[in-house]
């Protein structure tokens, strides 16, 4: 099934470029801009906010992905996937914000976590037990080796398949499957350090 | 949660517990804050025009002055060629105003002294003084004695032998070749 963009760019790139306006094209661009913001925004954020953990930074790097799909929209028509192809725009993104800041996530925070993740039917007690917990995994996710952790990160989104994973990290499929499971073995050697520790 | 059976995660884990993905997962499943398409929108509507378009004519000067056509490419050419003759015309008054007489900077070699043989001075102010190398001093002999070694030439075992070395100044006590030649080599 197509999706919107798909239908606005199949339509606009069957007119003859000779017979095309400027403005025509031109407003056909915006069009298919916004019909990707309208569709794609949401999930650009949610693969931001899992790196950076901060809802202004997450938000900030979705804006500049866009802002970089405007300033190449010739290319828009050239592009086959333009989810996979948005994600790896914004992932590229966060990984440069994330490289130059170097500070530590907000939600890294015990009581954000509490504050933003869903806490229906859940006592008091529970919640801070919850995010006391979601602070501790996110806390070993930080201390893996960047490879292993932005193929871990990555993996947690349902809507991803693992050739789309390897398409944004311009990696091979085989190369995600041997980095989630090496990411596997170190989140379970962390986490069990941690419980020893406790 | 729908589950996708080619991600890697749900594909090879069985319960996900032991690894943390269950809060990797609540991360990624979190919801987009209200409104942000708006923003973005709003935010792309604000972005500053593209770079490095052709430069447009104004619209008014444009349609009073002369016809869509001739005003998008025939004055387009126009302004091209009167940018290129300003260019090659100031290059050439560049060029024009350099005196083509001025020559390089030439270092001159200095004159070889006639006469001179061996090395050169090669133009120095001052040269240190050197000492005077061996000379061959030519022994002088007698105008008498000339025709009575000649006729000693003439089958005498004596005449055979080599001449008397010629002396040298110089301290070399090496002996030269025709001292050493021995007297039967000289006699062939």
């Amino acid at each position: 099934m197509m999706s919107t963009s798909q239908v606005i760019y199949a339509g606009w790139m069957e007119i003859p470029t000779s017979a095309v306006n400027e403005d025509a094209r031109r407003r056909a661009e915006d069009a298919a801009i916004s019909a990707l913001v309208d569709q794609y925004a949401a999930a650009l954020y949610r693969v931001a906010y899992s790196v950076l953990r901060n809802p202004s930074d997450a938000e900030d790097a979705v804006q500049e992905a866009f802002l970089r799909v405007l300033r190449h929209r010739e290319s828009l028509a050239e592009v086959r996937d333009h989810r996979v192809w948005l994600i790896r725009i914004v992932w590229n993104i966060v990984l440069d914000r994330k490289r130059r800041t170097k500070t530590r996530p907000e939600t890294d925070d015990v009581a954000e976590l509490a504050r933003v993740l869903p806490s229906k039917g859940l006592s008091q007690e529970e919640i801070a037990a919850a995010a006391e917990h979601h602070a501790r995994v996110l806390g070993c996710v930080e201390r893996l080796p960047a490879k292993e952790r932005e193929v871990l990160l990555l993996s947690a989104f349902e809507e991803l398949t693992s050739v789309e994973i390897a398409t944004v990290l311009s990696i091979t499929e085989s190369s995600v499957r041997s980095r989630l499971f090496r990411a596997r073995n170190l989140m379970a050697e962390l986490l069990d350090h941690e419980r020893s520790l406790r | 949660m729908n589950s996708n059976p080619h991600n890697p995660m749900t594909s090879n884990s069985d319960s996900g517990a032991n690894f943390g993905e269950d809060t990797l997962r609540l991360i990624a499943s979190l919801p987009a804050p209200e409104g942000i398409e708006e923003r973005v929108h709003k935010a792309l509507r604000s972005a500053p025009p593209r770079k490095g378009q052709v430069v447009a004519w104004p619209a008014e000067i444009g349609s009073r002055v002369l016809p869509q056509s001739i005003h998008s490419n025939w004055m387009r050419a126009a302004a091209a060629a009167a940018i290129v003759f300003v260019v090659v015309g100031g290059g050439w008054g560049v060029y024009s105003r350099v005196e083509q007489g001025q020559s390089g900077k030439v270092v001159v070699m200095p004159a070889r002294v006639p006469g001179s043989s061996g090395f050169a001075g090669a133009g120095a102010i001052r040269t240190p003084q050197t000492l005077p190398g061996p000379t061959i001093r030519e022994q002088a002999t007698p105008a008498g004695s000339e025709g009575a070694s000649h006729r000693s030439e003439q089958g005498t075992p004596a005449a055979k032998k080599p001449s008397a070395p010629k002396k040298l100044t110089s301290s070399s006590s090496q002996p030269t070749a025709t001292q050493v030649a021995p007297p039967s080599a000289v006699s062939k």
